[in-house]
């Protein structure tokens, strides 16, 4: 019932609140004591009896302290309307007197009672407005309840998803890299035995240098599952570029002896964060397609400077230079067109692809073009320091 | 010397143990296979081996157990770790655990050969030197000169602040060694020296590289261990 009531004052009240608060009291309370004057001047002719206009007013009194905010309003319609009642309804008429007796008792009896609706009025709305709120709120905490257990449900799902694809990965390079790891090696073993016949040789040669790129695919292919759709945190760590640099040089050595790779160090001591391993990754792919895809095998330079806020590296050939497809698809950040990496060019549109999704999940900028002396210039930049990684720039140096 | 060295290889991928045992018979030296860690602690009692390869990943016991059974043992028989190429961690550990060194799957044979000989080299050196540290290391053309506190690039003095000396001679002792960030930190900065970052000895090991005229693409004297650490070269 209350509950009812309190829901009916409210929407009264929500229709009401456009018109201010102090007009609307003041309107409120006029109209209702010109109600109760009007009845009573009407009962008055029918009844000529006084106690009924006393009613009518406390009545009014009632509804007004219902419909405006505070005491106030209900307080000053009680003594307006005792007023009104000893001048207009009761004996002299149109004349204010306390002559009779009684009049003063009923009159402050009136006023009592008006007051004392008034008040229990007041704290029927509060109430009543209190158990609304409540209710409000207590819905509000239900939705955000259930808003946070369905945003808990989509973590854990996320969590699961990641760990899932982890196992995943790591059994897949395990199971990749084992048998890869034993061909290589059990090839390695019969080359340098001396019973194999040069006929022979120069398969399992061809063997051991399948085998090798093999292994390279697996961890480009790694990688990228890894970074591409950045579900999975990098493993960033502070570390030193000119250490990832060498170590990346030293590795490209070891597959393709006979290149020479020039490595220009600045003074500049490039410390930042990054996941090494990954970094290292793009270094050794940008050399791999300098060597293979270039044409030149000797002018290849590798060049680390920093420049404002970038710790770049630079993979410089003097060969044959970008196709404008190949240029135009690294700056719009797409795959090498299929049509381009063909047989001769076997793995040079993953392996950028690798480059650029490992650079983009660092925050860092890619860029390929060619040199006006000739040759391609390839370059990428890591941020110094810790930013935001979706700040990645855009235009080129 | 007239009797072939021996080395235990505990490694549960049979293929991958094959190959290894191929290239060391052919490279004179003795093999034994194990393919589980409790087979491989067994051969490593009976057979007295001179060297071990312990993969990580074996499928009965973890491989750093094994090491901590083999490091508890009064006889020192090194240790080299095969390990895959994520697992960073697992390697340092198994460093700082006294490990001497590590390959990482895929090698190569040539490069596991080399590992192998350089081990087996240093561990020579330590029983003959019987913890005698000698005076002066000799890399190539640099001279480590620990009772003069001088280093000597192709006969001419380089200048090195006190700790960048310190590492260098750190890393003297032990070359040939892989050192770990923590081991290097805690040797000349004391435990609480790196405070949770490596920057301190990174730092200096780059101004030790510049100052050596170090290509870190082709070391010389100093072997940068991406990741994990420092080895100065011995040969």
């Amino acid at each position: 019932m209350r509950r009812y009531f309190g829901e009916l004052y409210c929407r009264l009240d929500v229709q009401a609140h456009r018109i201010p608060a102090v007009p609307r009291n003041l309107g409120v309370t006029a109209l209702f004591l010109c109600a109760a004057y009007w009845a009573s001047s009407i009962l008055i002719t029918h009844t000529g009896g006084e106690n009924n206009s006393a009613l009518v007013f406390v009545l009014a009194v009632a509804l007004i302290s219902l419909l405006t905010s505070g005491y106030v309003y209900g307080i000053a319609a009680s003594i307006v309307g005792a007023l009104c009642i000893n001048i207009f309804f009761m004996e002299p008429y149109d004349a204010f007197s306390l002559s009779r007796t009684g009049y003063p008792v009923a009159m402050l009896s009136m006023v009592a009672v008006s007051c004392m609706v008034c008040a229990l009025t007041a704290r029927v709305k509060k109430q009543a407005t209190e158990a609304v709120r409540r209710e409000k709120s207590t819905k509000a905490l239900y939705e955000q309840n259930a808003r946070l257990n369905a945003e808990k449900a989509a973590i854990q799902l996320q969590s699961d998803r990641i760990s899932i694809r982890e196992n995943i990965l790591r059994a897949v390079s395990h199971d990749l890299r084992t048998p890869l790891t034993s061909i290589s090696g059990a090839v390695s073993v019969l080359l340098a035995s001396p019973e194999v016949s040069p006929k022979n040789l120069a398969m399992l040669s061809d063997i051991k240098q399948d085998a090798d790129s093999l292994i390279v695919m697996v961890e480009n292919l790694l990688s990228v599952t890894r970074v591409q759709d950045g579900t999975m945190p990098l493993k960033k760590r502070e570390e030193m570029l000119e250490e990832v640099a060498g170590d990346a040089l030293l590795t490209t050595r070891r597959r393709f002896p006979d290149c020479q790779v020039e490595l220009d160090l600045s003074e500049d001591i490039l410390y930042l964060p990054m996941d090494p391993l990954l970094v290292k990754q793009v270094i050794v792919n940008l050399l791999e397609n300098a060597i293979r895809h270039s044409g030149d095998r000797l002018g290849i330079t590798l060049r680390l400077y920093r420049e404002e806020e970038w710790a770049v590296v630079e993979v410089r050939d003097r060969g044959r230079g970008l196709s404008p497809e190949v240029c135009q698809a690294v700056r719009a950040g797409e795959p090498i067109p299929r049509s381009l990496s063909g047989d001769s060019t076997r793995g040079m549109g993953i392996g950028l692809s690798v480059c650029q999704s490992i650079i983009k999940a660092h925050g860092g900028f890619f860029t390929a073009e060619n040199h006006p002396e000739g040759g391609a210039v390839f370059r990428f930049g890591l941020p110094v320091e810790e930013g935001d990684p979706h700040a990645a720039r855009e235009d080129v140096p | 010397m007239s009797e072939k060295q021996t080395i235990l290889i505990i490694e549960d991928e049979r293929a991958i143990s094959n190959f290894i045992s191929r290239a060391l018979s052919a490279n004179d030296y003795r093999a034994i296979p194990a393919y589980t860690g409790k087979e491989g602690l067994t051969l490593f009692f009976s057979h007295g081996p001179d060297l071990v390869l312990l993969d990580l990943g074996l499928p009965d016991m973890d491989g750093l157990e094994i090491l901590a059974q083999l490091r508890g043992l009064p006889r020192e028989v090194p240790v080299i770790i095969i390990s895959a190429r994520d697992r960073e961690s697992e390697k340092v550990r198994a460093l700082d655990m006294g490990a001497d060194d590590y390959v990482v799957k895929p090698f190569g044979v040539s490069e596991l050969l080399a590992r192998i000989r350089s081990t087996l080299r240093r561990a020579d050196r330590l029983k003959l030197s019987q913890g005698i540290q000698r005076d002066a290391y000799q890399i190539k053309d640099l001279t480590i000169d620990l009772a003069r506190h001088q280093v000597l690039l192709a006969g001419e003095e380089i200048h090195f602040t006190q700790n960048e000396f310190k590492i260098i001679e750190l890393l003297a002792i032990h070359a040939g060694k892989v050192l770990t960030y923590d081991f290097i930190l805690e040797h000349i900065w004391g435990p609480y020296g790196g405070s949770g970052s490596n920057q301190i000895l990174r730092v200096n090991m780059a101004n030790i590289r510049r100052k050596l005229k170090e290509n870190p693409s082709e070391p010389k004297y100093i072997h940068t261990e991406l990741g994990i650490g420092y080895r100065m070269l011995d040969d």
